[in-house]
């Protein structure tokens, strides 16, 4: 059926092309990550220093554009209305957590509910457009847009995989996505700013560093030890958010519908 | 009353990407300080310097006191030791290091936020329409920016319903869990329920449109515009590659 209500189906673009260019994305991605890890530049401010930074920062934003440009043309309308949803509370909770003096940032929630409720497509769309947007008052974030397209993604295929049918899998699952995502996000933190965005991070850095730690492995420890608990809470919370929905507005959504994503849970 | 830019959005952003990218290769100290004057100055000109600082320190303060602890106070590498106490290792390398380190982090953050402040937001938004960007881009960028207002607007409201209601979250974990599910859940469902709503609507009249369609807003653009645009977006590849391709040869 068409997604609108009144007008013939279109097709929206070439299903080879976008694949093509969500592959040509994880490509590029796993292929920066990889060769990082490998070579570990040692100087940060040197000429090869710049040249990784710069070369870390344009290899990650391009590959969360390219998985942005395969993935949304093919959204449906209800994916899309939910979307600036999901970027607008991202900021709002973030900032309200923020302000409570609470370690947390919770600054990805609402991607996490658009990946439990529209899939991991629309959970990847969500994460680059959240940075992107959020880049438009702390361009700091800006390189970390494909670390926010993999908890949009992981959040989705953690849904399908039935992690909403049962309440306490959902942290298990948060704990895991936040390994990843820490792991996939260090060397941007290391090498394109030389640390971490906050004191009490960088403290932990610099405690690693003093051990004899290089600097991405040090950053990447910190990064161990901060996200996994973050992403447990929020998909604890998002979860908790998606039981708390009217199963008409829960089951509006295709995702959860064919993946019966919510199990028992959705028949209220 | 603040001055916006008379220029197409996307001159600015290619402006600001060249001049970051170039600054970031050079890595020279006094280049980077021009650069953040040249932002400050910039920023007086559209009666905002003091909102630039204010933001950008927001940013940078944290930043700049990590960059510290990691490279200016935990150096491993450095051979002039200023002073040593414990694990702490203060060496002038180190703080070389951490000062560089901050500069740059310093003319991303500056360049950013400038265009954020010369650039009107509905400008942005028109030029995303009629640039060939997919016609959801436009839309989500459109809808974010005007709906974080509004939700802050209520979430503050729900805020005030809950105290009118005598619901106190309390102290420790459990008041904080307790105010956040205060806050969030009727935030966050009223929030999808209007989303839900929504779409039907859009959907209704053909969301997103395929075709041409026509704007009602234009956007200021010229020809010599289109070419400042190309050099910057040139500029923003060899200006890197020009300044580092010594070092690399050097290397090699």
């Amino acid at each position: 059926m068409s997604p609108n209500l009144i007008l013939p189906q279109t097709a929206t673009g070439h299903p080879l092309r976008r694949r093509m260019l969500a592959a040509a994305g994880a490509l590029l991605l796993a292929g920066t990550y990889t060769a990082l890890v490998l070579t570990q530049p040692t100087g940060l401010t040197d000429g090869l220093g710049q040249t990784v930074a710069l070369a870390t920062f344009a290899a990650y934003l391009a590959a969360a554009l390219l998985l942005l440009a395969a993935v949304l043309p093919e959204l449906p309308v209800a994916t899309l209305t939910l979307i600036p949803v999901a970027l607008a509370l991202n900021i709002v909770l973030g900032q309200f957590v923020g302000s409570v003096m609470v370690p947390l940032y919770l600054d990805s929630l609402g991607t996490v509910l658009v990946g439990f409720l529209a899939g991991r497509r629309a959970g990847a769309a969500t994460g680059v457009l959240g940075t992107l947007i959020w880049s438009l008052f702390n361009p700091t974030v800006l390189p970390f847009a494909a670390g926010a397209a993999l908890v949009g993604f992981l959040a989705g295929t953690a849904a399908r995989f039935g992690t909403l049918r049962r309440p306490y899998l959902a942290p298990v699952a948060g704990l895991a996505v936040g390994v990843l995502v820490g792991v996939l996000s260090a060397p941007v933190a290391a090498f394109v700013f030389g640390g971490t965005s906050g004191v009490g991070t960088g403290a932990l850095v610099a405690a690693f560093r003093s051990m004899g730690d290089s600097l991405l492995s040090a950053v990447t420890k910190q990064a161990l030890i901060s996200d996994p608990g973050d992403k447990a809470i929020v998909f604890l919370l998002a979860a908790l958010l998606i039981y708390a929905l009217p199963g008409r507005l829960s089951a509006g959504f295709a995702f959860v519908r064919r993946h019966n994503v919510l199990g028992s849970h959705g028949s209220k | 009353m603040p001055r916006t830019c008379q220029l197409h959005p996307f001159t600015v952003l290619a402006l600001a990407a060249a001049v970051t990218a170039t600054t970031t290769a050079a890595g020279r100290w006094w280049l980077s300080v021009a650069v953040l004057l040249a932002c400050l100055l910039l920023a007086a000109w559209a009666r905002r310097a003091r909102r630039l600082a204010g933001l950008a320190a927001a940013i940078l303060a944290p930043a700049w006191g990590s960059q510290l602890l990691i490279h200016g106070m935990a150096d491993t590498a450095g051979g002039h030791v200023l002073a040593a106490a414990g694990p702490l290792r203060i060496t002038a390398e180190g703080l070389a290091t951490a000062g560089a380190l901050g500069l740059r982090t310093g003319v991303l953050v500056a360049a950013g936020l400038l265009c954020t402040l010369l650039i009107d937001r509905h400008e942005l938004i028109a030029a995303v329409d009629l640039s060939p960007a997919p016609p959801q881009l436009g839309y989500l960028l459109a809808a974010t920016l005007f709906l974080l207002p509004a939700l802050e607007r209520r979430q503050r409201a729900i805020g005030q319903a809950q105290s009118l209601r005598g619901a106190t979250p309390g102290g420790g974990p459990r008041g904080w869990f307790r105010r956040v599910r205060l806050r969030s859940v009727p935030l966050v469902l009223g929030a999808l329920q209007d989303a839900a709503d929504r779409s039907a609507h859009l959907a209704a009249r053909g969301f997103p449109a395929a075709g041409p369609h026509t704007r009602l807003r234009e956007v200021q653009d010229s020809a010599a515009q289109r070419r400042v645009r190309r050099i910057a977006l040139a500029c923003t590849v060899l200006g890197p590659v020009a300044v580092l391709a010594p070092s690399w040869m050097g290397a090699a």
